[in-house]
């Protein structure tokens, strides 16, 4: 079974993992969303989820990316200032759905890959979901 | 010369609207493009307008099959926020109910399968042993479909008779043993239906990241109770049935073995159930601000909850729900490839997919 050091090791990062409420952080400011879905490809770890939150007075997002590695939850926090991010799903292929749900349900783009509709239809506008409008 | 077939979103062979494009050349699927959103309710919306009683109610309805494990999923994120630990009964008693579910779920999909298959007598036999296990559920909770079971540090309702629920159970299992699983798989109607049909091969379900029976019938052998146990798996001994074909028969066998494993489980959950209290008692629960995960092997998969608090709030800042069928539904696209027209809807079927759960 593969610590959680030497993912540390593999994405050039030595900030300590923090069990915090059911899941493993890594709380390295400066990691590349695409590097990491490279290192949990390659380790073999199997993509969960991303969860958006819309940080308050419009400051942009936090998407939660989460993956399991033999049982374990590993969770990588990004801050999105704009409304996007680079996608992985050219890495990643389970991330398909939830990048859509993401960019339909808050209006976050993931950059680099094409959209169908997937919750809503064609024409349909983005964000109006989950996103708060107003304060 | 191709065609486009549309299927959905209201179709005889769907139990839930959705839609999907086949693109067909003669009988032979080459491709196909999933529509869903038919069932959206906004549920993730919602659960941050309700207190951390409310949003228990609210979320046991994002599904109609698997409402217990919703609740279960949410109160043991809940607790880790509240710093609440069930005392070991309650444990026991999600346990009981988590496999009834189970069972409850796998015999109903089993039925389905079995219409789709054309064995409309396997059809009404699945189904009379799905009203025994309904039996069971309502005699625990009153409830046949949200049980309302668990709460925050606990359960709602004790299991009075431990004794008698255990004698269903092994009526059930028998009956399991005498007829179901004998026919789903030796018979040569389920098998000519279901070999080498819809396959998904052990790459493509790793790299599509799918879950539960969908995984482990293409050899991937996943089961959180196993791996991250939960309630009190960590102290019941059972096996996780693996497949390698990747084909409905797989599917179907995975399922078939895994009611026998449920049925274990619930034979020593029932005998064992400790004595004791059922919640952590009248505590005033304070809500730590941040995120909780919590994930639980539900019958069609993995379920995570991503639950999120503000400070000194009574409602969620977010809740946010990755169901199992969310993970296993982009799959069907690769196993309908190749297959032919009239096999779809039994392709589809065969990962036992939720609609109501994957649009929320």
């Amino acid at each position: 079974m593969i610590s959680l050091e030497e993912i540390s090791m593999q994405l050039g990062t030595a900030d300590a993992w923090i069990e915090s409420r059911g899941a493993y952080w890594l709380a390295a400011t400066e990691l590349n969303v695409r590097d990491v879905a490279r290192v949990m490809s390659a380790v073999h770890a199997r993509f969960i989820t991303i969860t958006a939150y819309q940080q308050p007075d419009e400051d942009g997002f936090r998407l939660e990316y989460h993956w399991d590695l033999d049982g374990r939850l590993l969770g990588f926090a990004f801050s999105v200032s704009g409304n996007s991010i680079d996608s992985i799903y050219d890495i990643c292929e389970g991330v398909d759905w939830i990048e859509r749900e993401v960019h339909e349900g808050f209006g976050v783009d993931f950059l680099g890959r094409e959209y169908e509709p997937l919750l809503m239809r064609e024409g349909d506008t983005l964000g109006v979901n989950l996103r708060e409008v107003s304060k | 010369m191709s065609y486009k077939i549309p299927m959905g979103p209201y179709h005889p062979a769907l139990e839930e609207p959705y839609k999907l494009d086949l693109i067909c050349e003669g009988e032979t699927v080459s491709d196909a493009k999933l529509h869903i959103g038919f069932n959206f309710r906004g549920i993730e919306h919602l659960a941050e307008t309700r207190n951390y009683i409310q949003v228990i109610a609210l979320m046991e309805r994002v599904c109609g099959i698997c409402s217990n494990i919703h609740t279960l999923t949410l109160c043991q994120a809940m607790e880790k926020l509240t710093g609440q630990t069930p005392p070991p009964r309650a444990l026991y008693i999600r346990t009981i109910m988590a496999e009834l579910e189970r069972l409850h779920s796998h015999v109903l999909w089993a039925g389905i399968a079995a219409k789709l298959m054309g064995f409309k007598t396997m059809f009404m036999t699945c189904f009379e042993l799905r009203e025994k296990v309904m039996d069971i559920l309502q005699a625990i909770s009153g409830n046949r479909v949200n049980y309302s079971m668990n709460k925050i540090g606990g359960v709602n309702r004790d299991i009075d008779d431990p004794l008698a629920v255990l004698k269903m159970v092994e009526a059930l299992e028998a009956e399991m043993g005498r007829t179901v699983i004998p026919i789903f798989t030796t018979s040569s109607t389920a098998r000519s239906r279901c070999a080498g049909i819809g396959v998904l091969t052990h790459e493509k379900a790793v790299s599509c990241g799918v879950v539960g029976p969908t995984a482990r019938a293409s050899g991937v052998a996943q089961d959180l109770r196993r791996a991250a146990p939960y309630a009190a798996y960590a102290e019941m001994e059972f096996s996780t049935p693996v497949e390698q074909a990747g084909d409905v028969r797989a599917r179907l066998l995975v399922r078939a073995l895994e009611i026998m494993e449920s049925c274990h489980i619930l034979r020593q959950a029932l005998s064992k159930l400790p004595p004791g209290e059922l919640d952590a008692g009248d505590v005033k629960l304070v809500f730590a601000t941040g995120t909780a995960t919590s994930r639980v092997e539900a019958p069609r998969g993995e379920v995570m909850y991503s639950v999120s608090w503000k400070e000194n709030s009574r409602t969620p800042r977010r809740v946010h729900v990755r169901t199992p069928t969310f993970a296993n539904m982009p799959a069907i696209r690769w196993m309908v490839l190749g297959a032919r027209l009239a096999d779809t809807p039994l392709i589809q079927a065969s990962i036992d997919p939720c609609y109501s759960c994957t649009d929320r």
